[in-house]
Formats: C-alpha cells, structure tokens, sequence
C-alpha cells in the first residue's frame, strides 16, 4: 500500500468512488481538450453567426437568389469556424497518448457542428429560411464535412479554406441550374441524392478527424 | 561551428543608412508568401466562377468585363482576405513578435513587404486570368475592343481584400482570425449586392456593379462605355486600401515619428478618397446611355460610336450593329416571316434596324426600366433593341429557341401596333408607334389581331396584352357573349385564304385601326 | 561602456521581475546566471530595447533607447537570441537569416557575404538552404545564432543559446562567443554554468530582480570557500553560496 492509497475506502465504495473519480477526470479532460481547442471562442463565434443570420433574414426578401446566398454565407462561414478548431497547439507530444484523443476530436466535431445547427435553427425560426432547418442542417453539416476533410489535408489552421473555396463555386451555381447532387446547396431540401452526398461529406470528415486528427505539425 | 572563420570587419559607424534593400525583403517575401500556395485553388475558382460563366455566354466584350468584375471577384475576394489574414498573423502565430520588434528597420516597412508580396501574387493570376480570357474573346471575333475599367476595377479589389484582410490578421492573431475574414468579406459583397438590387442610393460604389440596372450587353457598344462608375469604384477601392495599410503603421512600434505621421496621412487620405467616391455615387444618373457620374464624367462619351450595319439579304431587309452580326440569320428568321406576311400592308414596317436600348425612368416604383421596339417613320421602320435579351450561346439558349423567342415576344406586338391596339401596360414590353389610336379598344381590332397571330404561329408571352385577354372562351364556361363573338370572328378571318385576307387587309386596315370596323364587318 | 544599467526596474502588473538592478559591461563576455524567476530574461528584454524599463537609467552603445533615432541605430548594432525562438517554417536557412540582416539594415552590398559567414560561423554550411521545418531543435538553435550574430553585432545578447546543442557544438560556440567577445559587449544568460566559466570574463548573478554578485569565474567561485555549498563544480558551488548568502541576508533584513 502506497501513501496514496491510506485511508481509502475499501470494497463497492472503492469502486464507486473510482468511477465518480474516472467521471470527474474525464469531465476534466474534456473540459482541457475543448479549452486547448478554443471550443468557447467558437461557440461565441458560433452565436454570433446565428445573430447576424437573424438580421440577415429580417431584411432578405424570401424569394430571389440573395434569399439563398446570405444565409448559405452564414452556414459556409460557421463550418469554417467549426474547422480551426481542430487545430493542436501541442503537435507530437499529444499524438503519443493514450486512447482518448479520437473520442474527443470525435465529441469535439460532433458537438460543434450540432451546436451550429441548432443556433442557426433557432435564429431562422419562424423566418423565411429558403430550405428551411432541413437544408440548413444539410448544407452545415456538407460544409462541416469539406472543412473537416481539408484540415486532415492542410491543417487544422487552413481548414477554412475548403468551405469557402466550396461557397465559392457554389454561389454561381445557385442561379446556374447546376443539377449534380455534389453541389447540394443548390439542390431543393427534398433532394434526397444531395442529401447523401452531404451526409457522405460529413461523415468523412469526421471520420478523418477522429482518426487521424488535423494535419498539425509541431511547430504551428 | 567556426571562430576562425570570421567575416570581413564591417565598418562600425554606417554614417549614411540605407534603405534595409526593400527588394531583397520583398523577393524573399515574395518566394514564401502563402499566396503562392492559394494560386492553384485560385485558379480552378477563377475557371468555375469567372471563365466558364464567361463562356457561356455571348461573345461580347461588356459581358465578358462583367463577368470578370463580379463573378472573379466574388470569387477572389473572401478567399483572399483570408489568406492575407492569415500572412498578417504571422509573426504572432510564430511567436516572432520580440524578435521582429528589435531590428532596426520600421515595422511598416517590413509589413508592407509582406502585403505587397501576397498582392503582387493575387495580381498576377487574375492579370494571367484576364489575359486568357481576352485572348480568347478576341479569338472568337467579338466586336470593338476589350474593356479596361472593369479590369481596373479587379485589381483595385484584389489589393482592398489584401490590405483589410492582412490588417485584420495584424490586429488578431487567432486561429479564428482568417475564417472570419472570409466570412466577412463574403457577407460583405453579397449584401451589397443585395443593396444594389434593392436601388439603394450609394449601392452603384459597390464593385460587384458594372453599369447598374443595365443589361451588361448595352453598354460600349453603340455608344462608348462610361467609365465614371468604374472611377468612382477604384477611387473607393484603392481608398480602402490605402486606409488599411496606413492603419497598420499608426502603433507605436511601427516606426519613428514621420513614418507613422505618414502612415496618419496615408489613412486620412484613403479615408477621405473612399468617403469622396461613395458622395460621387451618390450623384449618379441613369442616362439613356450608361450611368452617369457629372464629376467624372466626359461628354465626348456621349457621342455614338460610329459604325456600319450588317445587313440580310431577305425580302425585308434586317440590319443589326456588326457587333451582333452573328445573330442576323435568327433575327432574319425571327421577324422576316412576320413582317413577310404583313408587307404592303398601310402602316407595316419595310425594314429592321437595330438600335441602342434606351432607359426609361419608371414613374410607378421609381425604377429603372428599358424601351422596347418602336416603329416609327415614313416608311415605317421597326426599331429593335436587342440588348437584355438571352442571346443564342448564352446559357442553354440555341438559335432556333432565340428565333422562337424572339418571334413570339415581338411579333404580336408588331401585330398589336398595326391594327391599332394600345402597347402594353408595364413599360418596355410593348411597341409604341404612330400607328396606334389612343385608347382604341375595339373587338374587331382583337379578332382581327388574334387571327393573325394564329395564322403566324404567334402565341402570347405572360398571357397576352390586356387588349386581348378574356377573348378567349366557350359556351360552357359562362364567356359572355361578346367574346364568343370575337372568337367567332377571328375564326372566320383567319380561314380565308391568305390573298383574301391581304387584301381586305389593304382596304380596311386603316378604319381598323380608327375603330371604325365592326364585328360583323369581318369577312 | 557599451551597456550602462543604473536602479532599472521592470514591472508586470504587481509582479516586480527586475527590482533595480545597476551593471556596466564594456567588451567581453558577461555571464548573467541566476535561478528561474530571478528575471535574467526581463533584464536581456530590456537591453534588446523589446520592453522598456519602468524606471532607471539605461544607455547601450552611448545612446538612450528611448528615442526613435537612438533606438533605431542600436537595433543596427544588436543581436538578439531570445529564450523562445519563433521561426517561419517555410524559409530556408539563408532566407531566415538574410531576412533579418535586412531588417537590421545590414548595406544590401554586404548583406549576402554576411549571411555566408554567419551560416558558417554556426556550422550550418550544408543546411544553408534546408527548410526550417526539416531541422532538427539544435540546428534551429544555431540558426538563431546565426541571425543574431549576422550583422557583426557591438552588443550581443543571447538567452539560452546553447539549449539544444550537441556538447561539439557547445564548444565550438564558446570559442565563438570568445571571439566575439574581443570586439563586442556580449551578455549570455544561462544556467550552464561550465559556459559561464569557459567563455566569460565577467559573471553576474541575478535573483529576486537583483545582482547579488558581479565579478569574476574565479572570485564566484572562491565565494564558496568555508561554505558547506551545494555543487558539483566549483562554479556551482560558488552560485551556490551566493545564492544563499543573497537570501539569508534578504532574511536577514525581512
């Protein structure tokens, strides 16, 4: 017995007390992992986005291709934001630890990315949203995807390139009657093949991220 | 490692300092800016968004300069804020900020070597991308001679997106900095697109605008095109960019007393040049020709551009301007028919000339609407406006679809104006013509009309004029009377036989048009 | 003197990190020792004009930093090492250090045969045009040394810049240091105490934001004499006794 085990409690109250205490650790490093991430200042960023579709919906028209741009600007620019987070500040030294690490850039994408979804709902409720939530949730989430999957490639830093390349090509095919299931903000919500294609995107992304992580390099 | 190996002495006391050879720092920069890294990505974005777009349409030098102007740049822009952004942050992301501070050449200076290197970068690819597609418009034949303002209007936003996209990394050095820059630049251009749709009054400086309200094949060709909106967007452009870049100098460890007093300067000027162009847009007019700034303006660009029209070889002769030579067989098959038809006949044009589209100020919203064709003169000549219209080439439109288009958007307005019938409602979709009796709403002159459109395959756009609507109808659907008889009549007219109906035509087309002829007056 | 220091002090927010320090240092090699937290790194900021002193005197190379024009002509005779180098990943070697000889307003004619020498001055000769990123944390030590070193500096002030060296290259650099030394005012902050006794002719020691001690290897290492000091070497065993004494004495009068 160690000095650090004096005075523990023995039996089921040992073990109860272990798994509030493995509880607690992993809340803490949680906690730790979102904080290393700057997941706060992307949630504020986050709220700040929803603001300004809010205000943006409010003087839109609802019909016409500024009904569509603005608002699809919005959700580019929130994946984006979604996307720097996965940057590591500690490179290597985080990479040779245990098993938690995927789990959290898992938790860490997953949460954001629902985070996202549900201010930018809230702000477009009872407003003229051109697609409604059900887009919205669609092209956040094919946004995500493309951010997550450019920061595999480039690195967490440069992950927002990806979405606003993507809007970029995008906002011409709005007006362009652009039909491929690959450019789904431009496909009507029903479209269930742009659906998939933006479900495929995110579920990519993530996977990527959570398996390998951004493509980080110590010195960033 | 060596001490033996020591250098020449360098002399102690540098009496005359010299520049810190900015071209040496700007070469380095140059070689290791990440817009170098960007250019790929940029140049698939520049074909999507600016050169198939272009393609895709007309060759025109107006809309390939368009395109260029708004969808490059909307294109460009928010990427390149970003990008900036991120080279702006550089020296706090590397945790060089002490080391950077402690040399002795002013801050600014090496900052703005750093800017300049990303911009020259950016410049150059659009410049190539500019290049390529003139190349390729002049290749294809396109009339007159490429457009520069709008190019100008480019590069000036190229270097505005840089300097306020690498201030803001400058002043923020977070992860978050170049995304939002992004975003930023995004909603920006999109929402002052949307203020230009919406009329705002100084939304013309926004540099997605061309010639405002005007189709972007009417401008530059049967008149010069008008550069004053273009000036006043490179002066707010360069502005901004000047306001940006001057900011970055003002803090204290930016330099000495005289640079950031000239960085002080630099900014108010920028300032005051962006002010000045947003009160210059202010001022601007729709003219009939382009938009008009009076400060800026130069009334040598009102004189029309001389020219010599392409002409067809049909029975009724169609000239356009040589700049849409291309189109004369469409517009030839388009109208000839119609005009064929109604040859000879008291009032009917004997010949097609294209003109200059003209704008017309609507009473009703304040807006800005366009004249349609207009027949008019001794012999009568139908005055046609091709300018606004989808033109074979641009985007699914062929020539056939064009000629279709274009027949059955004008020919019943050709017929309307000959039998009397008043031009539509709202303004530019109808003919104005000496021909037409004010007022004139007779039933003979719908039945008269209706025949002849049916008889040439003519089918009405948006539900036909307001003289025409309700004619239609059955007994069974409770149509009063009186449009059954037009129905009737219009029958009867159009199943005579075509030399038949010449030549009541050439009697009667006159007291027709007076409404002086009956129903039951119709053969 | 290259380096006049009278009552400077510096304060962060309610943390007093240099607490009035006096020092004179003409050319040779001056050894700055002292424990973490004595604020040797906020003394070497202070010399290399990054942060200015809450109060005191301060003159380097005859001139007061706190002008521009002063200030800009030491940045011309400066080299500077801080403790935590930053570095631009995608530059070369050559590129790294030419950048700074012309921040430093190094004549462009010299800047390349400046740039060649400094290079080979640090043993980086064959990595001349390697990338930053593909060397390894000594190399980028030197690489620092060499932009610090690439403008024949009069004052030279170098923080930790044997972290990360092979034993090799810490040799040739001390030889290097001696010979920079004849001609310029080098300050070396460092808790090696084997660099302070090969290459320096002066030692300070700083702790609490103050120098408790200014004189030679050999008189800081007599100050251990009759003392049961902890050391392994005679230098450490003389910080060691200073050290103590320095805080007893602040015992003492507290």
């Amino acid at each position: 017995m160690t000095a650090a085990e004096v005075g523990q409690p023995t039996g089921q109250a040992s073990a109860r007390s272990r798994t509030a205490g493995a509880g607690l650790a992993g809340l803490r490093l949680a906690r730790l992992h979102a904080a290393s991430r700057r997941v706060l200042t992307c949630v504020l960023v986050l709220a700040a986005c929803a603001v300004a579709l809010r205000t943006a919906l409010h003087w839109l028209p609802r019909t016409g291709v500024y009904a569509r741009q603005i608002p699809l600007t919005i959700e580019a620019g929130a994946a984006a934001v979604i996307g720097v987070t996965t940057r590591s500040p500690f490179g290597e030294p985080e990479r040779a630890t245990g098993r938690w690490l995927p789990w959290l850039r898992l938790a860490g994408c997953v949460t954001l990315t629902g985070i996202a979804v549900g201010a930018l709902a809230a702000a477009a409720a009872a407003t003229h949203l051109a697609g409604g939530a059900a887009g919205l949730a669609r092209d956040l989430a094919g946004f995500t995807g493309i951010a997550l999957l450019t920061a595999a490639v480039l690195g967490g830093a440069l992950a927002w390139t990806g979405p606003m390349a993507y809007l970029a090509v995008t906002l011409p095919a709005l007006t362009g009657n652009w039909t491929t299931p690959w450019i789904w903000p431009a496909r009507p919500p029903p479209d269930r093949g742009a659906a998939i294609c933006a479900a495929l995107v995110f579920a990519a992304g993530v996977a990527v991220i959570t398996v390998r992580g951004a493509r980080d390099r110590s010195c960033e | 490692m060596t001490a033996a190996t020591a250098p020449a002495a360098t002399p102690r006391a540098w009496r005359v300092p010299r520049p810190a050879g900015p071209a040496r720092l700007l070469r380095i920069e140059l070689r290791r800016s990440p817009m170098l890294w960007m250019l790929p990505l940029l140049a698939a974005l520049f074909w999507l968004s600016a050169y198939r777009t272009a393609m895709n349409n007309p060759p025109f030098w107006t809309i390939r300069a368009a395109t260029l102007q708004a969808n490059a740049m909307l294109a460009f822009a928010p990427l390149l804020a970003g990008v900036c952004a991120w080279a702006g942050s550089r020296d706090g992301r590397r945790g060089l900020v002490d080391l950077v501070s402690v040399t002795a050449a002013p801050r600014w200076a090496a900052q703005l070597a750093t800017w300049a290197a990303a911009t020259i970068w950016a410049e150059a690819l659009y410049l190539a991308g500019v290049a390529v597609l003139y190349e390729v418009t002049a290749h294809q034949g396109a009339w007159g001679g490429p457009l520069w303002w709008p190019v100008a209007v480019g590069v000036a936003m190229i270097a505005a997106s840089c300097a306020l996209g690498f201030a803001a990394g400058l002043l923020l050095a977070s992860r978050f900095t170049a995304p939002l820059a992004a975003l930023v630049a995004f909603l920006a251009l999109a929402g002052g697109a949307f203020a230009l749709q919406d009329n705002v009054r100084y939304a013309q400086i926004w540099p997605l605008s061309v010639q405002g309200p005007f189709p972007t094949d009417s401008y530059g060709i049967f008149y010069p095109y008008l550069p004053d909106l273009a000036i006043a967007q490179v002066m707010f452009l360069a502005g901004l960019a000047a306001a940006a870049l001057g900011a970055i100098g003002l803090p204290a460890a930016a330099g000495g007393r005289w640079l950031r007093g000239t960085a002080a300067a630099v900014t108010v000027a920028g300032l005051a040049a962006a002010g000045t162009a947003v009160g210059l847009a202010g001022t601007a007019r729709v003219t009939a020709h382009g938009i008009v700034i009076p400060a800026l303006h130069d009334a040598a660009s009102d004189r029309p551009t001389p020219y010599t029209p392409v002409c067809g070889r049909g029975p009724i002769r169609v000239c356009l301007h040589p700049a849409y030579r291309a189109y004369l067989p469409a517009v030839t098959a388009a109208l000839g028919p119609v005009l064929g038809q109604l040859a000879g006949l008291p009032g009917a044009p004997v010949r097609v000339t294209q003109v200059a589209v003209t704008s017309v100020q609507s009473a009703r919203d304040n807006g800005i609407g366009f004249g349609g064709p207009v027949i008019s003169g001794r012999p009568p000549v139908l005055h046609l406006p091709l300018s606004g219209l989808t033109l074979p080439g641009e985007g699914n439109m062929s020539a056939a679809q064009f000629t279709s288009s274009l027949r059955q958007q004008y020919g019943p307005l050709i017929v309307n104006d000959l039998v009397g019938l008043p031009s539509g409602a709202a303004v530019g979709i109808g003919v104005t013509s000496v021909n037409a009796a004010p007022g004139a709403r007779g039933a003979a002159q719908v039945a008269v009309a209706r025949a002849l459109d049916q008889i040439m395959d003519l089918t009405q756009v948006g539900g036909g004029s307001p003289a025409r609507s309700g004619a239609g109808g059955s007994a069974d659907s409770g149509v009063p009377p009186r449009a059954l008889q037009v129905a009737a009549a219009s029958h009867r007219f159009s199943a005579l036989p075509a030399a038949v109906r010449h030549a009541w035509l050439l009697t009667h087309l006159t007291a027709l048009r007076a409404g002086r002829v009956t129903l039951s007056e119709i053969p | 003197m290259n380096v006049e220091i009278a009552g400077v002090t510096r304060r962060f927010g309610r943390t007093q990190a240099v607490a009035g320090v006096d020092l004179e240092a003409g050319p040779g090699v001056l050894g700055l020792l002292g424990p973490n937290g004595a604020g040797k790194t906020s003394l070497l900021r202070m010399l290399a004009t990054v942060i200015p002193p809450s109060s005191g005197r301060l003159r380097l190379l005859g001139r007061d930093p706190r002008g521009y024009g002063p200030r800009r002509e030491i940045r011309r005779r400066l080299g500077y090492l801080p403790q935590h180098l930053g570095y631009y990943p995608g530059f070369t070697v050559a590129e790294f250090v030419e950048y700074f000889a012309l921040l430093k307003e190094m004549p462009p004619g010299q800047v390349p045969g400046a740039v060649a020498a400094a290079i080979e001055r640090t043993g980086l000769g064959g990595q001349a045009r390697a990338k930053l990123r593909t060397l390894s944390g000594g190399m980028l030590r030197r690489a620092g040394i060499a932009q610090a070193v690439v403008n024949d500096p009069n004052l030279l002030l170098l923080d930790e810049p044997t972290a990360g060296l092979d034993p090799e290259q810490r040799v040739a650099f001390r030889a290097l240091l001696r010979d920079l030394g004849q001609r310029a005012t080098v300050i070396v902050s460092t808790h090696l105490v084997e660099d302070v006794g090969a290459a320096c002719g002066q030692v300070a020691l700083m702790d609490a934001g103050r120098i408790v001690f200014h004189g030679t290897p050999a008189e800081l290492t007599a100050r251990a004499d009759g003392t049961d000091a902890a050391g392994d070497a005679p230098l450490e065993r003389g910080y060691s006794a200073v050290l103590a004494a320095a805080r007893n004495g602040a015992g003492a009068r507290s």
